[in-house]
């Protein structure tokens, strides 16, 4: 076949996992081309302009720390930093950061432009050009054909995408945009399962028609924690966000009319997010609350629009103008955009394999909400690896795993392609079951040197975590050898500090843990030589690791008393047909759900505990001849 | 690593000899504690008699033969050791007990099989016999542990999983939605709902004793000086003419065992030859198989001749059950006025085996230490020691989460004791997933923006 131009990776899609997608894939030296409807809109916040929050902070530190982009481009372009769950354990603190919408746009373009190797393209991509089961190009709307060895699809919302407002419904892939409707058929032509999803967004309203009086302010954090391990400083001015509640009159209204929404006339049938609920479900839902909370979030320095986080709501356009008047300090405003609901058809994701390639077709990838996630932060995680194995796939190099005790993006991957979706997934840190390991200030530590193995991070870097590391196991070290004996010197000032007895002996780790000392305190109580050197986050990543330890060791034991067969690996060609004595249902069940290790044979629905003892021992005897 | 796992190997009841069987690395080092040598290194294969002691007190609960087989020439093909007590399973309860806290794990049905296994101590063809035997295991104990399983016990304990899955949830939810609008947690009313779950694991642990009870009841032995009328008593309890009833001491020479149930727990009745100094050899050796039965029994009742003062005999019996569980039965209430009043303020029963006077109070007395109420209200009872364990387990997580919400330490350093003690109900009720979990923060808080 001759096509217009040869890549070797095409991106389908500019969205959040797109641009990872492309960046990733660009970077380690393979021609990338990477296709959008509008290249004006690359890197576009489809709902609100914000990027991290617990559990999703996480995972932008790791993109991060394996060598993607979304940190530092929201980094440059945040306008409100703050480190959520400050008051509580390190473990679950995270960074979360406004956007300015516009400015992450062209920041995000900007660096694709200046990626070796990567290609921009404008079209809409209608078919997908497969020979024997293998991906080997794609067809776009204007006629034009490219061929290349890895497809990566990151559609987003925009497959068979359809908006929602009242009762006036149209295809669109997002406000303004058109749907893919022909990419849509032909997934299901190649015989992908696909389901359908909703989600919504809210009004944008016009900041000048807002009596800002009225709302609570909430302001930006003095000392801003950046996502990137590589930011020195934020430099973007901050900015303050407001806090509003809704109140009865309102919520009445909203009941009274309810039979406007989509979502209760019975139109939308897509299942939506429960933890992102419009404002209709909320009043519905939680009738007895007296008030829901509302967020009003700049969208930019250079324009007047507002966010108002909160208020999703596929009611028709003038209800939601005149619902918004029943707020205080509502009572001029005017809607710029309203708020929508959108329907969209997502792919089953146990379609893939961990490395987000399918198995239907090889070297066709897809990654981010087309696989039924929710969140520009999971859906860049999932264009990363997607990235990476795509390119891996034409560099014959193995394709790259992250496993669920080592990253968030490992146990999302993992829970999409094992247990496929029934909502739009986000993630949460009760997700992980090594929420303790799994910090947002450690995912250096932890993703770095996979970072280097992939050939995603640059020599400069890599000798600068180096030096990081060493400063946080010297650090360590300092933190559990010194003590303070009752004849030292330092005693009895610490103790005086704290106004209490310190007990004969105390180590600075101890002492660290104590109610009232902060880390600058520590900071100035280390040797000279270290005080020079060490950072105060260096400080913070030690005390954290000591902190946590003992749990973690515990954790490691108690686990490996409750689940010590899980690791057993079910072996690739295993026939679960020699299991004698189970029922054919059993192996019915077994065959249809083809686990991988114990760990998830215990976890199918329907097997009876006798089906599960048989397939342990034949397991077990199975890793002995292996 | 994998952990050491402990388990009576000899079938539960009754028995001569029970042996206890330990495989793990940390087998020889849980021994070394029990028989209080840091040094303890026994020649492998051999068997060696050793004291067996309590951890905190200087009890010797046991002298047992232990049979060290060192990794990998065992079963399997891990330290192994074998510990040969005496049958009583109070005894063997005990011991096991010390090794679980020793932080050794309840084997499962056909682990220490599935571990010869997996070290190749066993070939492929053999594998197909130890399925069968994890399946007999489960047909053995089908009707009730399978009726547990997925029934009673599940029951039991499901309103106590929903009751820690709703802290958990609120925890949690603090954690996760901090930006939304969450009414704050009251640290309070967390450790009063934990208490309550606590105290009820307790309970439903607790029955494990009487389950027990249900399934291997009482070893009781009847001792007390010659002629006193042990016999008579014997007969009396059990309804029936089975001893030889003589006016000459020390008519029984051997003991004699009859089973018996008090609402419906079996009692195994020893009568046991009189205790005196004996020149005769045969009555001598009944004598010291009487001291023996005395230690091994669950409950010694020492009967005394209530028409006589006590005797220099009686005191020195009276002296051997100091320690261990006993009752003093006065018999011959019917003859004249009580001549002993009451013995080391313990307290005493009045019996007459002749009028049957006092028996039913006697045979109340006997099961009343051993059976709380459970086992009159017929209530739910755990008779599998794994059940048990699971139970206590989750218990000490949940108490050890409560303390730590006192010291103000954050919430996912509480909920790890939580989520484990929530995994341990779950190998009881089933597991409970993060979807679950999280189905229930949606369905109880309005969360997100």
């Amino acid at each position: 076949m001759i096509f217009d131009e040869d890549f070797d990776v095409i991106i389908i899609g500019a969205g959040h996992a797109g641009c990872e997608a492309a960046s990733a894939a660009a970077r380690l030296g393979v021609d990338t081309a990477l296709v959008t409807i509008n290249l004006d809109l690359i890197g576009q916040m489809s709902c609100n302009p914000a990027i991290g929050g617990v559990a999703k902070g996480h995972i932008v530190r790791e993109i991060d720390a394996l060598g993607g982009i979304m940190g530092r481009v929201i980094d440059r372009t945040g306008i409100q930093f703050r480190l959520l769950n400050r008051s509580r354990g390190p473990a679950v603190q995270s960074p979360r950061a406004q956007a300015d919408r516009a400015l992450y746009r062209t920041e995000m373009r900007r660096v694709l432009e200046f990626t070796p190797n990567l290609h921009l393209r404008q079209g809409v991509i209608t078919d997908l050009i497969v020979k024997d089961n293998k991906i080997i190009g794609v067809n776009l709307q204007d006629t034009r054909k490219f061929g290349a060895k890895s497809v990566v699809i990151a559609a987003g919302t925009f497959l068979n995408g359809m908006i929602h407002t009242g009762k006036n419904t149209f295809s669109a892939g997002r406000a303004g945009e058109p749907a893919s409707i022909e990419l849509a058929e032909s997934l299901k032509k190649l015989g992908f399962p696909v389901g359908r999803l909703k989600t919504g967004t809210p009004p944008r309203l016009d900041g000048r028609t807002i009596d800002w009086g009225a709302f609570e302010p909430q302001t930006a954090d003095e000392k801003p924690v950046a996502f990137s391990f590589a930011t020195e400083k934020i430099e973007q001015p901050q900015v303050q966000c407001f806090i509003g509640y809704t109140n009865n009159d309102l919520h009445n209204k909203i009941r009274d009319n309810i039979d406007q929404s989509p979502l209760y006339s019975g139109k939308i049938k897509g299942i939506g997010p429960r933890y992102c609920p419009s404002i209709e479900d909320k009043v519905v839902k939680f009738a007895d609350k007296a008030r829901h909370q509302l967020f009003l979030e700049p969208e930019g320095h250079n324009t007047n629009e507002i966010y108002l986080n909160g208020f999703s709501t596929s009611l028709p356009a003038e209800l939601q103008q005149n619902l918004l008047k029943m707020i205080d300090g509502f009572e001029d405003v005017r809607i710029i955009r309203p708020g929508y609901a959108i329907e969209y058809d997502f792919v089953d994701p146990r379609e893939l394999s961990f490395s987000m390639e399918s198995f239907r077709i090889k070297g066709l990838f897809l990654a981010g909400q087309i696989n039924g996630t929710t969140g520009y932060e999971e859906a860049a995680c999932q264009g990363l690896i997607a990235g990476i194995n795509a390119a891996f796939n034409v560099l014959n190099r193995p394709a790259f795993r992250l496993g669920r005790d080592e990253a968030y993006i490992g146990v999302l991957i993992d829970d999409l392609i094992r247990n496929g979706v029934d909502e739009p997934y986000r993630i949460f840190t009760s997700r992980a079951e090594a929420r303790l390991t799994l910090r947002h200030d450690n995912a250096d530590q932890r993703l770095f040197p996979k970072g280097k193995e992939i050939g995603l991070l640059v020599d400069s870097e890599w000798e600068k975590f180096n030096r990081k590391r060493d400063r946080i196991t010297q650090l360590r070290d300092v933190l559990t050898n010194t003590r303070f004996k009752r004849s030292d010197i330092e005693y009895s000032s610490l103790s005086q500090l704290l106004g209490r007895d310190l007990g004969d002996t105390i180590t600075l780790f101890q002492f660290a843990q104590r109610e009232g000392v902060n880390s600058q305190i520590i900071h100035r109580l280390l040797p000279d030589n270290l005080q020079a050197t060490v950072k105060l986050a260096d400080l913070d990543t030690a005390l954290a690791d000591l902190l946590y330890r003992g749990y973690i060791e515990t954790q490691k034991v108690s686990n490996e008393r409750i689940y010590h067969n899980d690791n057993l690996k079910v072996p690739d060609e295993f026939d679960f047909r020699v299991l004698s004595g189970v029922s054919y249902e059993m192996i019915e069940r077994l065959e249809r759900a083809k686990p991988k290790t114990f760990a998830q044979v215990r976890k199918i629905p329907g097997l009876t505990p006798a089906a599960i003892s048989t397939i342990l021992v034949y397991l077990t005897a199975a890793k002995v001849s292996a | 690593m994998e952990n050491t796992i402990v388990a009576l190997a000899t079938p539960t009841g009754r028995s001569g000899i029970g042996v206890i069987r330990l495989s793990g690395a940390n087998s020889l080092e849980i021994v070394r504690t029990l028989v209080r040598d840091k040094n303890f290194s026994p020649t492998p294969r051999t068997a060696l008699l050793q004291k067996i002691y309590d951890l905190e007190t200087p009890d010797v609960l046991d002298e047992a033969i232990i049979t060290y087989f060192q990794a990998p020439r065992s079963f399997t093909g891990e330290d192994l050791i074998e510990i040969s007590c005496h049958g009583s399973p109070v005894i063997l309860r005990q011991i096991i007990d010390l090794c679980l806290r020793l932080n050794a794990r309840m084997a499962e049905a056909g682990e220490f099989s599935l571990r010869a296994l997996a070290n190749g101590r066993m070939n492929l063809s053999q594998a197909e016999a130890i399925r069968d035997l994890i399946d007999a295991q489960t047909v053995a104990v089908a009707r009730q542990s399978i009726r547990q399983m997925r029934g009673e016990l599940s029951n039991q304990l499901q309103p106590l999983k929903d009751a820690l899955l709703n802290v958990i949830v609120i925890l949690e939810s603090s954690l996760e939605f901090v930006e939304d609008d969450l009414p704050d947690f009251q640290a309070e009313k967390i450790k009063s709902d934990l208490q309550v779950i606590v105290e009820t694991l307790d309970k439903t642990a607790s029955t494990f004793q009487a389950g027990k009870l249900l399934r291997e009841g009482l070893r009781v032995a009847l001792v007390g000086r010659p002629n006193v009328g042990k016999s008579s008593l014997f007969n009396a309890l059990l309804g029936a003419e089975r001893a030889i009833v003589t006016e000459i001491a020390g008519t029984t020479r051997d003991q004699i065992h009859e089973k018996f149930t008090i609402n419906n727990i079996p009692i195994s009745l020893i009568d046991t030859a009189g205790l005196r100094e004996t020149s005769d050899v045969i009555e001598g050796i009944g004598i010291e198989r009487s001291k023996r039965a005395m230690v091994d029994a669950d409950l010694v009742i020492v009967l005394i001749d209530g028409s006589e003062n006590l005797t220099d005999e009686d005191k020195k019996i009276i002296a051997q059950v100091d320690g261990l569980s006993h009752l003093f039965a006065i018999n011959k209430s019917d003859l004249s006025r009580d001549k002993v009043k009451d013995i080391n303020n313990s307290k005493t029963l009045r019996v007459s085996a002749k009028t049957g006077f006092g028996l039913s109070e006697l045979k109340k007395a006997i099961v009343q230490p051993f059976a709380s109420q459970e086992i009159e209200n017929k209530g739910f009872l755990i008779t599998d020691s794994r059940h048990f364990d699971l139970l206590l387990r989750a218990k000490l997580e949940i108490e050890s989460s409560s303390s730590l919400i006192d010291n103000k330490i954050s919430e996912e350093i509480i909920l790890i004791g939580l989520h484990n003690a929530l995994r341990y109900l779950g190998e009881v009720t089933g597991e409970t997933t993060t979807e679950e979990m999280l189905a229930r923060i949606f369905s109880t808080f309005c969360i997100g923006k």
